[in-house]
């Protein structure tokens, strides 16, 4: 790859760290991500995810580091990145006593946006003909996806998302996925917090895990999965009213195990086992996501 | 600079809308505009300025229709035809004192006879009046008894040190109108302070702030809000109470002063309190100080040393001299002058606070 094939990066972050008193909250956090590309940011409670992200999005000044963000530097040029950054908090920050279509157009405002058309966004967050309701009566659902059409009304290069499926039912966390997909396919680079393995998985071109304020791992889901899971094939057989399972690890060896088990009588099912980011995770941080 | 008055102006017009959404604030504000302004209107418009002396004077019915009306002496006297009677009248308090004469006094008076009179007084008047009522008791009885006192009384020169009040009592309607002025600015300093407290718990703040807006932005829209509420419905309850007809122009300054002191105090109780019991602990413990120097207005007498250096006493104080007494921007200025200077302590504490904790949450 050229220089010139190089992706564009939105963001970079280079050994940013931050401390509340004595305790570090993060620590030479590195990594970019490039114009389109999503970039997944995973972490138990407390790992240090949302402190990466106010200081990202200017609500905290980094301690140690530098960040980048659309060619310029945070926090000094913050206004000017603030204004082509959307970002969807994990708390419901929203205005209970207005409508969803006020809520939107005073962020609008707040972005100097015109002609935004709120009721179009709306749709597309799945509230047509909600406009016009405050949020106050609002379901949780409903509130996170005016949260996404929220962070969307200036058209943001740079997206941060935090937890943005939380709450959502299967059918409205699908649209919301199709929608964090289509802002990236647009150009927006996207940072995604979650703790759904499976959605991190699903949506991201890249992960990061972090865990006690540092990042551990950062490369593409399936790299992680083929470099540091186990792979392995189940086979199940019939014994008697018996069903019997062998496991073989897909390593040197594994050829002629198969090959033994699949001559054998009573052969049920053959599957191929995958290790998921989960998996991998619990391998670099030594304990589950929750 | 366009911008940011853009983004001023957007939260504002935001602040506004959630405001007239909240019933509570909403239903307080209208019925209290209301209750004050008829409140005024029911209270006295004039002065009770002449003491009602009682007087059970057998035989002396003549003497006293003479001697009865207020003269300019302050005292009125009002005859009653027994001592239970009197006792009755002073007891309920419609008089502040009484005489009660023996039967023979005139006839014993006029021949130079010794005798007594009893002097009765209220529960309930102030010490420092007792003495004045008893001396001026004594004299009447020597009108009365047509004897003079056995001395000479000296030449005395009346010297009135600082503005001559005397016979300019206030109304309760005037004594009452600093205080309705008060309660209207403070209804709004709740309701702000409910904002700025409802903005922080629901982190909204969190969200206007990674926005292009500043802190700054949100710091002068909450200021601007506040003193708008404050000083349109102040100005209102002044128009509604004739309050402007004295100066307009030093009382409408007055009033915007009154308005931004109390947005200052707005900010501190709304970054302070995390709820509505939190808002309401901290508005009255604000509150408790700010109202003292308009009761004390209740109350006629000077006010103490330090109700003078409470930042609410410059804005009665102008209020009911403008009002009352006719004064102008000469006499008025060091209370302004002062009220300025509270405005920018409680204005300067105001937003530090409410900067520190939205760039906090």
């Amino acid at each position: 790859m050229t220089a010139d094939d190089a992706p564009d990066v939105a963001l970079r972050a280079e050994a940013i760290g931050y401390s509340y008193g004595d305790r570090v909250a993060a620590e030479d956090v590195t990594f970019d991500i490039a114009s389109g590309e999503i970039l997944g940011f995973l972490g138990p409670n407390g790992a240090g995810k949302s402190t990466t992200m106010k200081m990202l999005t200017g609500q905290l000044v980094p301690r140690t580091g530098v960040i980048d963000i659309l060619g310029m530097r945070m926090p000094k040029q913050r206004e000017e990145i603030q204004a082509r950054i959307g970002v969807c908090f994990e708390e419901k920050n929203l205005y209970p006593s207005l409508t969803a279509r006020e809520n939107l157009k005073f962020f609008a405002q707040l972005f100097g946006v015109e002609g935004f058309g709120a009721d179009a966004l709306l749709e597309r967050v799945g509230l047509k003909g909600r406009g016009g309701e405050r949020v106050s009566g609002f379901s949780k659902g409903m509130q996170q996806r005016l949260m996404v059409g929220r962070a969307l009304v200036n058209r943001p290069d740079v997206l941060f998302l935090d937890e943005p499926t939380d709450g959502l039912d299967p059918v409205s966390a699908r649209a919301v996925r199709a929608i964090i997909k289509e802002e990236a396919e647009r150009g927006a680079a996207v940072l995604l917090t979650t703790h759904d393995m499976h959605e991190a998985d699903a949506l991201s071109d890249r992960v990061a895990f972090i865990n006690d304020g540092r990042i551990l791992a950062l490369d593409s889901p399936e790299s992680l999965k083929l470099r540091h899971g186990r792979r392995a094939v189940k086979l199940r057989f019939r014994n008697g009213d018996a069903v019997e399972e062998e496991v073989v690890a897909l390593d040197a060896a594994a050829g002629e195990q198969l090959r033994s088990l699949v001559s054998r009588d009573g052969l049920l099912t053959i599957h191929t086992e995958e290790a998921t980011l989960e998996d991998v995770f619990v391998e670099f941080a030594g304990r589950r996501l929750e | 600079m366009r911008d940011r008055l853009d983004v001023v102006a957007a939260i504002v017009a935001k602040d506004l809308r959630v405001y007239a959404r909240d019933r509570f604030y909403v239903l307080v504000t209208v019925l209290g505009l209301a209750f004050y302004i008829a409140l005024f209107w029911v209270l006295p418009a004039t002065a009770t300025q002449v003491v009602r002396l009682g007087v059970h004077l057998p035989g002396g019915e003549a003497l006293l229709e003479e001697g009865g009306g207020d003269s300019g002496t302050g005292f009125e006297l009002v005859p009653f035809s027994s001592a239970q009677e009197l006792e009755s009248s002073i007891a309920q308090g419609d008089a502040a004192a009484g005489m009660d004469f023996p039967e023979e006094f005139l006839q014993q008076a006029s021949t130079g006879q010794a005798t007594s009179v009893r002097v009765l007084l209220g529960g309930e008047t102030p010490e420092q009046l007792r003495p004045l009522l008893v001396g001026g008791v004594r004299e009447i009885v020597a009108t009365i008894g047509r004897q003079e006192p056995p001395v000479t009384l000296p030449e005395m020169e009346e010297i009135v040190v600082g503005p001559d009040r005397i016979g300019q009592q206030l109304s309760m309607r005037e004594r009452f109108r600093p205080l309705l002025v008060f309660l209207v600015l403070v209804v709004e300093m709740i309701a702000l302070a409910s904002l700025v407290a409802s903005e922080i718990a629901q982190r909204t703040v969190t969200a206007v702030l990674v926005s292009p807006a500043r802190v700054s932005d949100l710091l002068a829209a909450k200021a601007a809000l506040g003193t708008l509420l404050a000083f349109s419905q102040a100005l209102l309850l002044a128009i509604a109470t004739q309050t402007l007809n004295a100066n307009p122009l030093l009382l409408i300054v007055v009033l915007l002063l009154g308005a931004l002191l109390v947005t200052g105090f707005g900010l501190i109780a709304g970054s302070t309190g995390k709820d509505f019991i939190g808002i309401v602990f901290w508005s009255m413990l604000i509150l408790i100080p700010l109202v003292v120097p308009a009761l004390a207005t209740l109350f006629p007498g000077a006010a103490a040393g330090w109700i003078r250096g409470l930042p609410t006493y410059p804005l009665v104080q102008t209020i009911v001299n403008t009002t009352a007494y006719g004064e102008g921007w000469a006499q008025a200025w060091p209370h302004l002058a002062m009220l300025a200077a509270w405005c920018v302590v409680a204005f300067g504490v105001g937003v530090f606070a409410l900067g520190r904790r939205a760039e906090r949450v």
